[in-house]
């Protein structure tokens, strides 16, 4: 077979950024470059591995690190759900890489920024490929690791107490991982997700007892659970997500949430729904072909609806941008598992489609209009030095273009035509319906209630309505800067808050009309945001309007995502851990993972070396 | 630093263990991938050197004698701008490493292997491509270690 070398092309640019933007420290313009051309080649490396899995007839690419063949080595497979979620990594990071070069401080990018950032990328993509249980421990490390950094990044007395929660919180995690990967690869013996599924399908035939699955599966949930910000583990996330730089929480709340996800999808889905342990819960009929999911199916329901209310609820009483976008992260993420849950507990294998095709939609639309708002917020922040609500208003005269891309972020959050949000909330709402599950849609109902209730009150509050005092004294400060009306200026510049530094040379206040302007007229001032800040919010609702007006391309790659997401059969015959696994399962022991004899192992590598 | 100054004999000591170590640190790096040994716990092992050396002499001796490089500013100043590039360098030759059997059409770090035999005196002779690798690890991590150490030593 010959190696689709493809696969690991998104890795291997990522790492490579990051240990080139650890060499070119010595000049800070030379390391943002490649930083940027870094972000550009992953993109280019995400599109090749996506064009490569499309046509690649079982739509699979699997790939062998070291040359050592599954179940032994460690096994990255590229289907159509990874490839999804790695395109919206790579476009979200891109454009936060591009908006990092400006919002974060020169010596921090000069220092460990960019390389800790793209490690992080990393540590997104090796989990999104890898196809091995620890493997995937080790590329949340990597990625959890970077961020503990990132998060602490400000290094005031506030960033670093929520760094600290948040990295005890998830080194806590962590262990709880560790120790259910532990179990698993006690009771299966293998840690190979395809080996794994394989086993679990028939026990019987390895000599393994799948019930103790069920209780690790739920340990392993608690922890992705943890990681996706899911209540009752929410706690952590607004203060993290308040204490890191805007890129970086455009970042975590776009894409490292959804690492979370893709591994319920992938674990839960792909390997354990495989293991024949009936479930009978209250209410639903645990079955064979249901298996370990009958029981998670009524547990992600009620997170998911936890979380949408009580994330919906918070988001609506938050005094701070950050703060409100936060709770809305956690709303967002129960509208995610929501369908997921549904899809858990259906029999049907077109609703599981659809619920599991519905919660990748909703995942590309958050992550898309979630890092949009982030940047959005970071932008307003360095424009007008505050977040808070009550500091705000009027932003729509001093920063129209601004305005305009938060009205398209929070539209597509709400679930408005012709936007990605729209059809995102229709799956939603088709899944529920088709599974026939009206407690799901009541509570998706309910959800899209708050969604518009706290996306009117950021609207109301931040942008519409007179400007505070705070945007009217930058809006002055740009005013002056753009060189035009000194006199008339100068005196509103006493408040002193604006931003520092960043001089917005487009701010375009056109030398034209400059004298004719009055003290308060604050759309003299074009816009008080910074230019670049700006650009990068605006391709991101350039893409979420684009991909809601052709919305066939998203669909049909979710719909493959989530039919390769439920097809356990065709990912173990793409691994093919068999042939390995079966030359070496001497008497048909596979209990633990044995004294394996090196010879053997020698002959089974893949080119025989 | 501290109101004593440390006893000649553990100054003569440290003078005669330090070489020690670090041969010892090498001798289990290249025998690394297939003995025990390896890349990380040849990096540990040189870092304990390099913290014998500075709780004995001091962290200005080390600097003044051991690291010449000292520019770069700021957090980063003296020897911990060369650990720092240890630790770029020593990813890069890792990643390298790995990247290079990509070049051959293998799988990302596959390794390979050459026997150069009937070499007078010596015999046989093991060129194993993974010693790359752990040169990569090594200083990966003795270029973290001793920036922690040097960083957190000097507050």
């Amino acid at each position: 077979m010959a190696t689709p070398q493809v696969v690991i092309a998104p890795l291997l640019v990522a790492l490579g950024t990051a240990v080139l933007a650890l060499l070119t420290r010595w000049d800070t313009r030379v390391q943002r470059a490649t930083s940027i051309l870094g972000a550009v080649a992953y993109l280019g490396g995400v599109a090749a591995l996506f064009r490569a899995v499309r046509l690649d007839p079982d739509n699979r690419l699997v790939y062998q690190v070291s040359g050592w063949d599954a179940p032994f080595g460690i096994t990255l497979v590229a289907d159509p759900l990874s490839t999804l979620l790695l395109a919206l990594a790579a476009v979200v990071s891109l454009v936060a890489a591009v908006y990092s070069t400006r919002a974060v401080d020169l010596e921090g990018q000069r220092l460990s920024y960019h390389a800790l950032y793209h490690l992080m990328v990393v540590g997104v993509t090796g989990a999104l490929l890898t196809g091995d249980v620890f493997n995937l421990f080790v590329w949340f490390e990597v990625m959890l690791m970077s961020s503990y950094v990132l998060v602490a990044f400000d290094s005031g007395p506030a960033s670093t107490r929520a760094a600290l929660q948040y990295a005890v919180l998830n080194l806590l995690g962590s262990a709880v991982m560790l120790l259910a990967i532990g179990g698993l690869y006690a009771t299966t013996g293998t840690l190979n997700m395809a080996d794994m599924a394989r086993r679990l399908a028939e026990p019987a035939a390895y000599g393994i007892d799948p019930a103790p699955v069920l209780g690790i599966s739920a340990v392993l949930l608690v922890v992705f659970l943890l990681k996706a910000g899911v209540v009752p583990f929410q706690f952590w996330v607004p203060d993290a997500y308040r204490a890191a730089p805007a890129p970086v929480t455009a970042m975590l709340a776009g894409v490292v949430k959804k690492v979370g996800v893709y591994a319920v999808l992938r674990l839960y889905f792909t390997v354990f729904a495989a293991a024949p342990v009936a479930v009978s819960l209250p209410g639903i009929e645990g079955g064979p072909e249901l298996g370990v999911l009958a029981f998670f199916g009524p547990v992600l329901f009620l997170l998911a609806t936890a979380s949408t209310l009580l994330g919906g609820l918070g988001a609506i009483d938050q005094p701070d941008l950050e703060g409100l976008l936060a709770y809305s992260s956690i709303a967002q993420i129960g509208f995610i598992l929501l369908p997921v849950a549904v899809a858990a507990t259906a029999t049907d294998p077109a609703v599981r489609t659809v619920g599991v095709a519905a919660a990748l939609v909703y995942s590309v639309n958050h992550g898309l209009a979630k890092s949009l708002l982030y940047m959005a917020g970071g932008a307003v922040e360095d424009a007008v030095g505050s977040t808070r609500l009550s500091d705000l208003g009027g932003l729509t005269e001093t920063t129209p273009v601004l305005s305009g891309v938060v009205l398209v972020g929070a539209l597509s959050l709400v679930g408005i035509p012709p936007l990605t949000g729209f059809f995102a909330k229709l799956l939603v709402f088709d899944t529920a319906v088709r599974a026939g599950a009206p407690l799901a849609l009541g509570v998706a109902l309910a959800g899209a209630v708050l969604t518009i209730a706290y996306a009117t009150r950021v609207w109301n509050r931040a942008f519409w309505g007179d400007p505070g005092p705070r945007v009217q004294a930058a809006a002055a400060a740009a005013l002056t800067r753009a060189g035009s009306t000194m006199e008339e200026a100068g005196d509103a510049v006493t408040d002193g808050g604006a931003d520092p530094g960043a001089a917005p040379e487009d701010a375009s206040a056109g030398h034209g009309d400059a004298h004719d302007q009055h003290h308060g007229d604050l759309s003299a001032a074009a816009s008080i945001a910074d230019p670049l800040l700006v650009g990068c919010t605006l391709a991101l609702a350039v893409l979420l309007v684009a991909l809601g007006v052709g919305f066939d391309p998203l669909y049909t790659a979710a719909t493959d995502a989530a039919s390769a997401a439920l097809d356990t059969g065709a990912y173990v015959d793409a691994v093919d851990p068999t042939t390995a696994g079966e030359a070496l399962a001497d008497g048909g022991g596979g209990g633990s993972g044995g004294a394996h004899d090196i010879e053997t192992l020698r002959s089974l590598r893949g080119d025989g070396r | 630093m501290s109101d004593r100054e440390p006893t000649v004999i553990a100054k003569t000591v440290t003078r005669m263990v330090v070489p020690i170590i670090a041969v010892t640190a090498v001798a289990l790096l290249v025998q690394g991938h297939n003995l025990p040994g390896g890349g990380f716990i040849a990096g540990v092992l040189t870092a304990t050197a390099f913290v014998l050396l500075y709780v004995i002499y001091g962290l200005d001796t080390v600097r003044r004698t051991l690291v010449l490089r000292s520019e770069g500013y700021g957090f980063l100043s003296g020897p911990t701008e060369s650990y720092a590039r240890a630790f770029a360098g020593g990813l890069a030759i890792a990643v390298t490493a790995g990247i290079a059997a990509v070049a051959f059409g293998v799988p990302f770090l596959t390794q390979g292997v050459v026997f150069v035999e009937d070499i007078p005196l010596y015999g046989e002779l093991e060129y194993a491509s993974a010693l790359a690798f752990d040169l990569g690890v090594y200083f990966v991590v003795v270029g973290s270690l001793l920036t922690i150490i040097a960083v957190v030593g000097k507050e």
